[in-house]
């Protein structure tokens, strides 16, 4: 592609260094507003009403108890159940009413007091059951529905080239997003008009969304999130019933109503990463190639979503199969959450690897480099095992089986990863320059947490050689254009080019009000240190506050947008664990983690780090702590809280060291899902590399390491 | 939460007045760390809360030789007692683990040892079992890989107070105080078992309270406490144990043994006891001791792991009583 002036520079100010995030003071000193800090004047508190059951007929319901409470002012129902088909609950937390009332505790009290008259009907939540008949059939069509096959090569000659093959039956279990900031809304109309500050991971779907389903014009919605408390998909696609019921309820009522929901509905009815389980089994040549790769998988997305997964994950097999099984069961529904599919993926394949590894005494990097695609800029896992091993201190890992004696045992496992991450069109964005010095960045995308603010302010300031403090950066607002949704992790390679180009074509605005002034061709001037001035020739400039006064009272506009071949799609990375195994209770205690992660162009250094933290720390607790738990019984969730749902607190999470493999001409690339995907893998390698067990099933919890070793000595 | 109404009693004598003999009509509020968190989750709905904070003694006094600690004393103050650690050093060791630092803080003696039991059937209000006026109990056939595995029946909790086990071991005497005066009750005698009490974990009637822990000079005993947690805080143990020994020479003259997170009360281990006196200690006896410890368990669908847990807990304590590093 031909060079433009558009291109990220080549020897960048900002773009790359270490910026702190911009907003920081406003989130410590709580002046950062979310949207649970939102309150208007004469706003209502809603709750929803909700089904105690995993699956039941809603005979009747009768809103009038409620209405009668203090402090209520209206309450509607989600659907009309007396006169629709759709009159069933499919499970716990499936949403039948919402209450307004005058403070949160009146609204809670009414809730309670809606009566509802349930059908209970059988259900399903175990999906053993589902599988093999034994459970009632709920859904329409059956509780099992087939995914398409997967097939290549031929399986028979792959086994029948295998010197050794290994089966297993691996699983990992349903977690939950478990946001720091709950789902919620605060909806407020004018007349036909509505604005939405609404906890969300798209502003611009979320006006479509309410405006489709309240059957008014998007000219009419206006949407804002300024800061949100985390998503991780679960806010993604939809504004929710909760959503729904609150811009409602707010019409009903004629007031401003707030509706946030707790942790337990969060739990319940917020999404969740789907189970999923497989049947695997590979064939290996002595030589260490994969021959063939069987897998038949199965897992649970609740009440009638899917659950698939890639398997194997990146690792090649020529000769291949595989089958999955979509379970549907009486539970809240999945959704995309933090690298759909990856996590299960990578847990399900890199296990058996190195059980293939051991049956061919090959080292697992080694084993690992033999059955990789070929390297390239987006799959460069070879060159960063080598690298991982050398600096990890690899060379040091003893066989699987720790031999020193006493209870504590150490090992280290390894695993990979890959994501797309690419960007996206349109997603204008708006620069503004005024005669006083200021710098609006505005863009119609959102925050969800990941520190977009930064980025917004640091590749404008690198343009215009300005420090980031001096830009102010405007988001999460529909009326700043529109933006696509972030998930996918595309939010900074859609939104970076489109602020560069704006800034750039700004600049260029400023220099010709500039040049006369000085008495040099406009073309001649570059922007650095706070200076407009010669190139090369510092001193023949102004300060970026005198150059600002050339501009008049009409601030210098430019507009930007996406451009192709400013980012790139396709991510890898590496993983490194080590894990200290008490055998006599077995409780795991990871101990470092070393992850190699490229993402492109990194534009924002720290904030860039930060989401490779949080991505390993999400990872770890899938490993070890993160469960739902549900009674077999009743079907309904024991752990719906932050005491028995367990998640690591500072003392749980390991020295973390992150090498970030800049990649710059490649453009920018997302890295919001990628390290959250081997984390779980590479631990649970490392407990079978301590402790001489091999651990196919997820979170390792004491009684599953105990019962392990157990089983193994037996 | 239901709405209730709140009570500043100046005093014992007024703070007593205050309660009620029908179960969970009055009821004291200690730092509300359990209590609070019950309401809020409509498992228990009173009419009336009685804030002993103030009402009650939250300080330490030495009588006897050994010590009384008022009720209202905070966690965290019971964990950094010079003259509890250089006492009681066990009491010290189970009061730093608890929760966290914002729950120390705020938690009391009074509401460490009275706290109900943390079984999720029991905390979910969808849930009505024995402990919540019903009439099942829905862990033996449900999910029960926290719940008892020694001593239980017809309800399978595992008694909560990580200071219960310390104070059992020590000989502690508890103070109680109702409408009719004081009396004194053993710790051995204060926790009861499911098939003498199934609704409650103690003998402490609704119109009285826990007003001071009593403990007797310790004599010349050493001390080791183990705990087994899987998250290092905001978690709860998955077993755990304070040993005391009495040595004759180089071997054991006396030993108690109290476990914890294993049965619906705090659990004394005679068998265990039994093996450790006339030995010296090893890592072979402290095995056998834990061996001796769990010789009675009954482990239910899923917390078989328990007692190799509670195993590991004995014998750690018993080396950390005898100065054996241990892991
Ligand atoms: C995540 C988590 C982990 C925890 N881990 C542990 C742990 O490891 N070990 C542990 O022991 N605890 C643990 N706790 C529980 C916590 O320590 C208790 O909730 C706390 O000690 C209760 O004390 P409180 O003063 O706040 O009691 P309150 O909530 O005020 O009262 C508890 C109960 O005792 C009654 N009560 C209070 N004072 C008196 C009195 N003087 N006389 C008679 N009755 C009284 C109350 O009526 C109430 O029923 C944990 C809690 C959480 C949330
Ligand atoms: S163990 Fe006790 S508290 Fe738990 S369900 Fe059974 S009776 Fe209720």
């Amino acid at each position: 592609m031909a060079n433009s002036e558009f291109d990220w520079p080549a020897k960048p100010s900002l773009v790359g260094t270490r910026v702190n995030r911009v907003d920081g003071p406003d989130k410590v000193t709580g002046r950062a507003k979310y949207t649970f800090d939102i309150n208007r004047p004469g706003m209502l508190y809603a709750r929803m009403v909700r089904s105690p059951y995993p699956h039941a007929r809603v005979v009747s319901v009768d809103l009038a108890p409620a209405l009668r409470m203090p402090g209520v002012k209206t309450a509607l129902l989600v659907r009309d159940f007396a006169n629709s088909k759709n009159n069933r609950v499919m499970f716990q937390g499936d949403e039948i009413a919402a209450v307004a009332a005058d403070t949160e505790e009146h609204a809670m009290d009414a809730a309670r007091a809606v009566k509802v008259e349930y059908e209970v009907l059988p259900h399903v939540t175990i999906v053993e059951r589902a599988l093999d008949g034994t459970a009632p059939a709920v859904f329409n069509g059956g509780n099992v529905r087939d995914a398409r096959p997967a097939q290549a090569g031929d399986l028979t000659a792959g086994f029948a080239a295998a010197a050794k093959v290994v089966e297993g039956t691996y699983s990992t279990q349903v977690i939950t997003h478990t946001c720091m900031e709950s789902h919620g809304t605060v909806c407020e109309w004018s007349g036909d008009r509505l604005t939405a500050w609404i906890s969300t991971q798209g502003v611009s779907g979320a006006r479509e969304n309410f405006a489709s389903a309240l059957g008014i014009p998007q000219a009419n919605v206006r949407v804002l999130c300024q800061y949100m408390g985390g998503g991780f998909g679960s806010k993604a696609l939809s504004v929710g019933a909760e959503g729904l019921m609150c811009a409602k309820l707010a019409k009903a009522a004629n007031a401003p109503v707030k509706l946030m929901l707790d942790r337990k509905e969060e739990h319940l009815a917020t999404g969740n990463r789907p189970s999923a389980e497989s049947k695997i089994k590979a064939g290996v040549s002595a030589d260490g190639t994969i021959t063939a790769f069987e897998a038949e998988s199965w897992g649970t997305g609740g009440a009638g979503a899917t659950s698939d997964f890639p398997l194997p994950y990146l690792y090649q097999s020529k000769n291949r199969s595989r089958t999955h099984k979509n379970v549907f069961t009486n539970t809240g529904q999945q959704r995309p959450m933090r690298a759909p599919g990856h996590p299960q993926g990578s847990f399900h394949t890199e296990i058996i690897m190195d059980e293939l590894a051991d049956q061919v005494n090959m080292d697992p990097i080694q084993f690992r480099i033999k059955n990789l695609p070929p390297e390239a800029p987006n799959a460069m896992w070879r060159s960063y095992l080598l690298e991982g091993a050398a600096e990890f201190g690899w060379s040091k890992r003893h066989a699987t089986g720790d031999k020193t004696p006493g209870p504590i045992k150490t090992g280290m496992g390894v695993s990979i990863n890959t994501w797309g991450g690419g960007g996206r069109g349109p997603s204008p964005a708006h620069c503004e320059i005024t005669s006083d010095g200021g710098v609006i960045m505005r863009l119609g995308t959102q925050d969800i947490g990941t520190g977009t603010r930064t980025l917004v302010a640091t590749i404008t300031a690198d343009a215009l050689g300005l420090r980031a403090s001096q830009v102010r950066p405007e988001i999460g607002d529909t009326a700043f254009g529109v933006s696509a949704l972030s998930g996918g992790s595309t939010t900074a390679a859609s939104i970076s080019p489109g602020i560069r180009v704006a800034a750039v074509k700004a600049l260029d605005a400023l220099k010709e009000k500039v040049a006369p002034a000085l008495g040099v061709p406009a073309a001649s001037l570059i922007a650095s240190g706070g200076r407009i001035h010669v190139e090369n020739e510092p001193g023949k400039g102004m300060s970026w506050a005198d150059a600002c006064k050339q501009i008049g009272p009409q601030p210098i506009t430019a507009d930007g947008d996406w451009r192709a071949g400013m980012s790139s799609s396709t991510t890898s990375g590496a993983q490194f664990a080590e894990v200290a195994v008490d055998i006599e209770t077995g409780i795991v205690k990871v101990k470092r983690i070393l992850v190699l992660q490229d993402c492109g162009l990194v534009v924002s250094r720290l904030t860039a780090e930060s989401q490779v933290y949080g991505g390993v720390i999400g990872s770890l607790n899938f490993a070890l702590f993160e469960d739902r738990i549900l009674d077999r019984n009743t079907g309904q969730m024991l752990n719906p809280n932050m005491e028995w749902y367990l998640l690591a607190g500072m003392s749980d999470i390991p020295r973390i060291d992150v090498r970030l493999k800049d990649q710059p001409e490649r453009g920018v690339i997302g890295l919001g899902e990628p390290p959250t995907v081997a984390t779980a893998a590479a631990i649970a390698l490392a407990v079978r590399n301590a402790t001489g067990v091999t651990m196919r099933s997820l979170p390792l919890t004491p009684a599953k390491v105990l019962g392990a070793m157990r089983q193994t000595r037996a | 939460m239901k709405a209730f109404a709140y009570i500043n009693p100046a005093n014992e004598k007024e703070a007593v007045a205050a309660l009620s003999p029908q179960v969970e009509q009055s009821m004291p509020l200690g730092g509300g760390q359990d209590l609070l968190a019950r309401m809020k989750d409509y498992v228990t709905q009173p009419e009336r809360l009685v804030n002993v904070k103030t009402a009650l003694e939250s300080t330490v006094t030495p009588v006897g030789g050994g010590l009384r600690i008022g009720a209202a004393m905070k966690m965290a103050d019971v964990a950094e007692h010079p003259e509890i650690l250089r006492m009681y050093p066990a009491i010290s060791a189970a009061a730093i683990e608890v929760g966290t630092p914002q729950i120390r803080n705020q938690a009391t003696v009074g509401g460490n040892l009275n706290q109900r039991p943390r079984c999720w059937y029991y905390r979910n209000e969808e849930f009505v079992c024995f402990k919540k006026g019903g009439d099942r109990c829905f862990s033996p056939q449900g999910e029960n890989q926290f719940h008892a595995i020694l001593g239980a029946g017809p309800s399978f909790i595992v008694h909560p107070s990580s200071l219960a086990v310390p104070m059992l071991a020590y000989g502690a005497t508890f103070r109680l105080a109702g409408p009719k005066g004081e009396r004194l009750v053993p710790a051995a005698n204060y926790f009861t078992l499911p098939r003498q009490s199934l609704r409650m974990e103690n003998v402490l009637a609704p119109d009285e309270l826990l007003t001071h822990v009593i403990l007797p000079a310790p004599g010349n005993v050493k001390s080791g406490h183990y705990e087994v947690r899987y998250k290092a805080s905001h978690d709860w143990p998955i077993a755990f144990a304070t040993v005391l020994i009495a040595m004759n020479g180089s071997v054991v003259k006396e030993a108690k043994v109290v476990m914890g997170a294993v049965a619906p009360v705090p659990w004394r281990s005679a068998e265990a006891e039994q093996a450790l006196v006339g030995k010296s200690i090893t890592e072979a006896t402290a095995a056998a001791a834990a061996e001796a410890a769990m010789k009675n368990a009954r482990p239910l669908s899923q917390n078989g792991y328990k007692v190799d847990v509670a195993k590991t807990a004995v014998k750690r304590a018993i080396l950390r009583a005898a100065g054996i590093q241990t892991a």
